[in-house]
């Protein structure tokens, strides 16, 4: 009970009694779901039946292509701020530097291919589609290996020296973020570059204009579906990783206490040095991947590195928990892709909108303390 | 070689504090030696020391004959020190084996950790029933048991085991100690306690802390127990 005198605060009150706050909860979620069949009703009376289901399908289909791209790059930036207790400015610049570096790549490999005076052109000949599947391939192995050594490089030259020092580590990822992004002004200029413009590309026989149709206007672009697959193995394989490996194991033990890891006999900054790695190399993968669809852009890499805030302060993975960064995507993508199919004007700003609602209701994240 | 760890004159600071003020002592191969005294006396900053997490500004830590004084913490551990800390510190979200699968050091097979298990499920019968249970969900004493099961994962000849029975029950406090006195016979100990009637019987040598200096040592473990004027002085209680 309330103490007499004391001021009435609606915490202890929630705390006391149990049941309203059962009743409360069911409550939320009766209007979030009275909240959202009106706006289904709402936008298949503006957009018609057939309109509608074209675009939801087409919005679940690119939001969770979205969602994985945006978890691959989460989880690097989770696995460094979880073992080593950096938060990586840098991270969002990693995933830009990715996106050139595969474009780059990509250009390049599919050059040698091409050209009829190297011995490579045989492999393919005019087999175009194979070709520009193995240099997409080689492209992201790339872009995923570079940044891994950028990232590692990082780490090992300066990082180390500023572990236990957060001011000076958030000064440092922060420079080498205006670095890496003044780097690619300079180099690649500061307007978008995809595939399209690049009118020698082979790419699009494939990833870009390839689209399956179940007609009805259902067509779906194949690389999107493509992307969610990809994450998911992406995801799948991490899991395993993180559960099998004893480099997993402790990677995860390491996030819980690294000293105590280091106590145990294992060579703690090692450890740091392979997870940056690790890390980075996600970003790069993820920021190849991105370029079929979206393209690079130096200015990609402020705007990731604040999804990545919002997924995993969504999520709860600053609390420690891997699966938050797979649901803070998953939230984060599909609300951007379903308000860029239904209600335009708020694609850049809905996922602040989820962040503050789910942040008021359960200030942990998803999977976070309630 | 009849010691195994000799601590010779470490002073250690940690940030601006002077915590260890001197400290020398020895311990001996096959023996068990205690760590006495007082909250915020100096022991498991000693520990500590010797594991590399706070390495001494002055003095020397020499083990099996070598000086370890400012190797890194894992070079340190894996020469054969086996480390159980004061809270346990186990790892929550993994489960009780794999907590000990990330105990072992690299080079570890598969039968090692056969091997290993056996030691461990001879000495905790009970860890058999919960290896496959998160480790956060355990209780306290099933987390201790866990925390040593850690430090058994590899051949150490030296065990460092911090306050074992803190926040046990006096019967899971004394299942624990009948346990800890058969794992004399694998190896060496050094242990920190404040509870030293439960453990006098485990005991072969005993120094006393005293804000960051060693003011008493001894071997006779039932002579200290009598001797009241020195427990009201240093270890805080008079019966």
């Amino acid at each position: 009970m309330t103490m007499k005198g004391e001021r009435f605060s609606p915490r202890i009150y929630m705390e006391e009694n149990p049941k309203i706050r059962q009743i409360l909860k069911i409550a939320l979620v009766v209007v979030f779901v009275i909240i959202g069949a009106l706006l289904v009703v709402v936008a298949i009376d503006v957009y018609t039946w057939n309109g509608f289901v074209v675009r939801a399908s087409k919005s679940l289909v690119d939001g969770l292509a979205l969602s994985m791209l945006l978890f691959l790059m989460v989880s690097g930036f989770f696995l460094i701020f979880g073992l080593c207790d950096v938060i990586n400015f840098a991270h969002g610049a990693f995933f830009m530097l990715g996106g050139f570096m595969g474009f780059v790549i990509y250009i390049a490999t599919e050059a040698v291919f091409l050209d009829p005076t190297l011995p490579f052109y045989l492999l393919f000949g005019e087999n175009y589609f194979a070709l520009s599947v193995v240099a997409f391939i080689v492209s992201a192995f790339g872009a995923t290996a570079v940044l891994a050594l950028i990232g590692g490089g990082i780490e090992f030259f300066t990082i180390r020296r500023l572990y236990g020092n957060p001011i000076a580590q958030i000064l440092l990822t922060v420079g080498f973020m205006f670095i890496i992004t003044q780097m690619a002004e300079i180099i690649w200029a500061p307007s978008q570059i995809t595939f399209d413009i690049i009118q020698w590309s082979q790419i699009s026989y494939f990833f870009i204009s390839g689209i399956i149709d179940f007609g009805g206007g259902l067509q779906f672009d194949l690389y999107r579906i493509f992307l969610i697959f990809l994450g998911l193995a992406v995801a799948g394989l991490m899991f395993v990783g993180f559960k099998k490996t004893r480099i997993g194991l402790q990677i995860q033990a390491g996030i819980e206490d690294s000293e105590m890891v280091e106590a145990l006999g294992t060579d703690i900054r090692k450890l740091f040095t392979i997870v940056f790695m690790l890390g980075a190399g996600l970003a790069g993968l993820s920021g190849a991947v991105l370029v079929p669809w979206i393209g690079a852009n130096a200015g990609h890499g402020l705007t990731y590195l604040i999804f990545a805030f919002v997924i995993v302060v969504v999520g709860g993975a600053h609390y420690g928990r891997f699966e938050g960064t797979f649901f803070g995507a998953l939230i984060v993508g599909l609300s951007m892709q379903f308000t860029a199919y239904f209600i335009p004007f708020l694609e850049n700003i809905i996922v602040f909108i989820i962040m503050a609602i789910i942040l008021i209701i359960r200030p942990g994240g998803l999977t976070g303390h309630a | 070689m009849k010691n195994l760890l000799e601590i010779q004159n470490t002073h250690v600071y940690i940030g601006s504090f002077y915590i260890l003020q001197g400290i020398s002592l020895v311990v001996p191969k096959g023996e068990v030696t205690l760590l006495l005294g007082r909250n915020g006396s100096g022991k498991t900053t000693t520990m500590k020391s010797i594991l590399g997490i706070y390495p001494p500004k002055e003095g020397s830590i020499v083990f099996k004959g070598e000086e370890i004084t400012n190797l890194p913490t894992h070079k340190i551990v894996n020469k054969g020190i086996g480390y159980v800390p004061d809270t346990r510190r186990i790892f929550g979200s993994l489960s009780v084996e794999q907590n000990l699968i990330v105990s072992m050091r690299k080079g570890s097979s598969r039968d090692d950790m056969q091997y290993r298990l056996d030691i461990i499920f001879e000495l905790f019968p009970d860890m058999r029933g919960f290896m496959k249970q998160r480790a956060g969900t355990l209780s306290g004493g099933q987390q201790q048991m866990l925390a040593v099961a850690r430090a058994l994962m590899n051949e150490n000849e030296l065990l460092l085991i911090d306050e074992p029975t803190e926040g046990l029950s006096p019967l899971l406090a004394k299942n624990l100690i009948n346990s800890l006195d058969r794992l004399k016979e694998y190896a060496t100990i050094l242990m920190v306690e404040q509870n030293f009637r439960a453990v006098s019987k485990l005991g072969d040598n005993f120094y006393i802390f005293d804000n960051g200096k060693i003011v008493h040592e001894g071997n006779n473990m039932d002579e200290l127990i009598e001797d009241k004027a020195l427990v009201a002085q240093y270890l805080g209680v008079s019966i």
